[in-house]
């Protein structure tokens, strides 16, 4: 198992420094940041002073160079656009998008694993129609629409909770329940279909006939070996949350690293669009490395 | 197994699973009871919320419309004010008069007992450090480029009076006063993130990603405004933006959607001094030829958009300046819509030889401006109507520039770039030299005589000024059909029925808290 997650740190510290030569270089080819930070009747000499004071002046592999160099000291430069460290606008963001992921993602998985194995039991029925019908929509609905059919409800018209912003934990109900949907409906499809299978093995007939109740068969017996699948699905997902949620975001005026980054990346703000992926991709390696610590803890063939 | 069996497993699994729904109905209920959105504040205190977040809080960017509404004659103050919804002219601001003394010089007599936020007294010092750190090498300020071509040199006379010098002479130097914020002298050579300024409010919290808290001073040197603290709160859902005022988050919403816009008791439709156009590039066959540029111009139905794809209230433009500009020229007319005509011209063209089939890209910004992508399908289809080979390009910002601004692409077809451009500064100096000079960085024209009448009104002062720009007006659209002017835009906001404030064409560039009363 030691032996598993060093080779991936290994791994995902190779993909990092690629994906650092890849987003440096990839990032000078949009174009000059100076003609977006200044207004577009700016003199030529301004452009070249605003080059020169962040450095945008030197040769390519020059700006590479210092790059390393400062990265290797953990210095990620400052932002172009904020007169700031680019770590710190980064990390500020992270610091809202991680908890959202993280009680999302909770929220979800308990979620669609009661309901998906619930479903699954009781296969055809009425709960496990409403189930399926419930999670489809969930799995189709376009979240920016939900968004803002959530807010006409419950703030315009019910006043139940603030529109947006993140002042209290009321103002995190609607981010996290848009958020939460389309992840559901895709994870209980998956817990159902693999339960179905689970269910019908010869080990579930013994464990009814000792006279187990149902729900130790279900959640004690019969889950553990329908997880495998589900937890590569709930990893894809949560990946999907640590890149932050633009569309939420947006509409929440929620200050996540997903419209930070879309931001920086349309304004040219280098040091903040590399340290944001950076940053985003060492918590998805992380968590990758999570996902096989716990397909090893869930199957103990992977672990030997 | 049997239907029995199933039944009877279905019911005992019902009652598990509803003592445990019970326990969690119980808690939720609990949990609910609690607590529920608190938004009081006192009654004085306002919410404002922008479309877009502040990178910046930097006095020396207060031009750029953004930072300015937030910081512009609320946190920083100028040494003159134009008073741009009246028509007042210039007014004074930290400077109480100002007098031409000849020779490029002017000086300005500062206005006594004012102090910065910071509790220093200001004085001449301060204002001769601001224009340094404007032209500091070791930053970039954005007010810099009014003084493109200007050397300046700065007298202090005494603690109240200062000479400022322009080399060429400027003859709307107190005018460009009033885009320079005044910092204390002690201000460092970078941008800061506490801004210090002498106007009435003072920048208390500034928490990034969600808030910036301004609040009334005390010891301000003027009239105390009503409003005694100001959140500032950053959506770029226009939507949102407009259900903040509704539900009473917010108070007043600047930049709401046409669509949004629709209870007339709290939204307000008004001028907010952008032009739209389409810039051609006069280098490119087919556009050298006058008789083209008539034909697009007389091809172009401007009336067809207002009330469709533009909010009714768009006027149509005929100068790139909003009608309150100095100079504006009130008997231009906007070009008929005249399809047959237009065919005429092309088809006179085309005898001549100039090849009015080559294909045309009418470049536009996605989200330039509301239904900015309609606008330009409709331009392109009314083009062809009468015989262009046009086809639309929607492009980002970034890529969007390129094409605006100078040096325009090698080899580039004809290119008729949709363009949005705002003045609401007075006159009409900020747009001309860029948009008509050959030298101008946005500019597609070429024009000897336009070069020069340029030159002779930024140079002129007072009626001669105003005279000389009403000529350059009718020139560029009447003579040499230099672009195709469309409209004078309109903004939409919304304001809470409990403040007595009024937006006008000056709220795109500031929102100074003081013009903002209570019912």
């Amino acid at each position: 198992m030691t032996k598993l997650i060093s080779q991936r740190a290994i791994a995902s510290l190779l993909s990092l420094l690629g994906l650092l030569v890849l987003v440096f270089f990839l990032s000078r080819l949009t174009g000059d940041p100076a003609a977006l930070f200044l207004p577009i009747d700016a003199t030529e000499e301004m452009k070249a002073q605003f080059r020169a004071i962040n450095g945008l002046d030197l040769p390519l592999i020059e700006q590479f160079g210092r790059y390393v160099w400062d990265f290797i000291h953990l210095d990620f430069g400052e932002s172009l656009r904020k007169a700031r460290p680019a770590i710190d606008v980064v990390l500020e963001a992270y610091a809202w998008t991680f908890p959202l992921a993280l009680i999302t993602m909770a929220l979800v998985i308990v979620a669609s694993i009661v309901l998906g194995a619930l479903a699954a039991f009781n296969v055809g029925g009425f709960f496990d129609r409403l189930v399926s019908i419930v999670s489809l929509i969930g799995a189709s609905a376009p979240d920016f629409w939900i968004a803002i059919v959530a807010i006409v409800i419950f703030s315009i018209n019910l006043a139940w909770l603030p529109t947006s912003g993140v002042g209290t934990p009321w103002h995190w109900i609607m981010p996290i329940g848009v958020l939460f949907i389309r992840p559901f409906g895709l994870i209980v499809q998956v817990v159902r279909g693999s339960m179905l299978a689970a269910l019908t093995a010869p080990y579930v007939k013994t464990a009814r006939a000792k006279g187990v109740r149902n729900l130790p068969i279900i959640f004690v017996h019969t889950l553990r070996n329908a997880m495998l699948p589900v937890i590569t699905v709930i990893g894809d997902q949560a990946a999907a949350m640590l890149n932050g949620a633009v569309i939420v975001e947006t509409i929440f005026g929620f200050p996540g690293i997903g419209k930070l980054m879309i931001d920086s990346i349309l304004q040219r703000d280098f040091n903040v669009v590399l340290a944001a992926i950076m940053v985003t991709a060492i918590a998805i390696f992380l968590m990758n490395i999570l996902i096989d610590i716990a397909y090893g803890l869930l199957d103990p063939r992977i672990r030997h | 197994m049997s239907a029995q069996q199933r039944c009877s497993r279905l019911v005992t699994l019902q009652r598990e699973v509803e003592l445990i729904f019970k326990h969690v109905l119980v808690a939720a209920l609990l949990a609910s009871t609690a607590v529920a959105p608190a938004m009081a504040q006192s009654d004085t205190d306002i919410t404002v919320v922008l479309s877009e977040e502040l990178d910046l809080v930097e006095p020396c960017m207060a031009t750029r419309s953004n930072i300015g509404r937030v910081i512009m004659q609320n946190i920083s103050e100028t040494l003159t004010e134009l008073d741009v919804r009246g028509d007042t002219g210039l007014m004074p601001r930290l400077a109480e008069s100002w007098e031409d003394k000849g020779d490029g010089t002017w000086q300005f007599k500062l206005r006594e007992g004012v102090t910065f936020s910071d509790g220093s007294t200001f004085d001449a010092a301060d204002v001769k450090h601001s224009f340094d750190r404007v032209f500091s090498e070791e930053m970039t300020c954005e007010s810099a480029r009014y003084f493109a071509d200007t050397e300046l040199t700065f007298n202090v006379v005494d603690d109240h009076t200062i000479d400022v010098k322009a080399e060429p002479a400027q003859p709307i130097l107190p005018l460009l006063m009033s885009l320079v914020t005044i910092v204390p002298s002690e201000t460092p050579m970078e941008f800061v993130r506490d801004p210090i300024g002498t106007g009435p409010y003072v920048m208390s919290d500034w928490t990034a990603g969600q808030q910036i808290v301004l609040t009334r001073r005390d010891d301000y040197w003027g009239e105390a405004p009503a409003v005694t603290s100001a959140t500032y709160l950053f959506r770029s859902e226009p939507a949102v933006r407009a259900a903040m005022v509704e539900t009473g988050e917010a108070d007043i919403a600047p930049q709401i959607t046409e669509v949004e816009a629709t209870n007339p008791a709290t939204d307000f439709t008004y001028p907010n001094s952008e032009t739209v156009y389409l810039r051609i590039d006069q280098t490119v066959e087919p556009m050298g030829d006058l008789r083209v540029r008539k034909a697009l111009n007389a091809a172009i139905d401007r009336e067809a958009f207002i009330g469709t794809v533009l909010a009714a209230g768009t006027e149509l433009a005929t100068a790139m300046v909003p009608p309150t500009t100095l100079g504006w020229n009130p008997d231009l007319e906007p070009h008929p819509y005249d399809p047959e005509q237009a065919k005429a011209w092309l088809a006179e063209a085309e005898a001549d030889g100039v090849n009015v089939k080559a294909p045309v890209e009418v470049i536009a910004r996605t989200e330039n401006f509301p239904h900015v992508t309609e606008v330009g399908e409709a331009l392109v289809q009314m083009l062809n109507e009468v015989g262009f080979n046009a086809s639309l390009r929607m492009v980002e910002v970034a890529e969007h520039e390129q094409y605006y601004s100078k040096p325009y692409p090698e080899g580039r077809p004809a290119q008729l770039v949709v363009a949005q451009h705002d003045n609401s500064r007075g006159d009409p100096v900020f747009s001309m030299y860029f948009k008509y000079h050959s030298e101008g960085t946005q500019s597609g024209v070429n024009d000897p005589k336009a070069d020069e009448l340029i030159e002779k009104a930024t140079a002129a002062t007072d009626a001669e000024r105003a005279a000389l720009w009403s000529e350059l007006f009718a020139y560029v659209h009447d003579e040499i059909v230099a672009d195709a002017l469309l409209f004078h835009m309109v903004g939409h906001s919304r304001v809470s029925e409990r403040l007595d404030f009024t937006p006008t064409i000056a709220t795109n560039q500031q929102l100074q808290l003081a013009g903002i009363g209570f019912k």
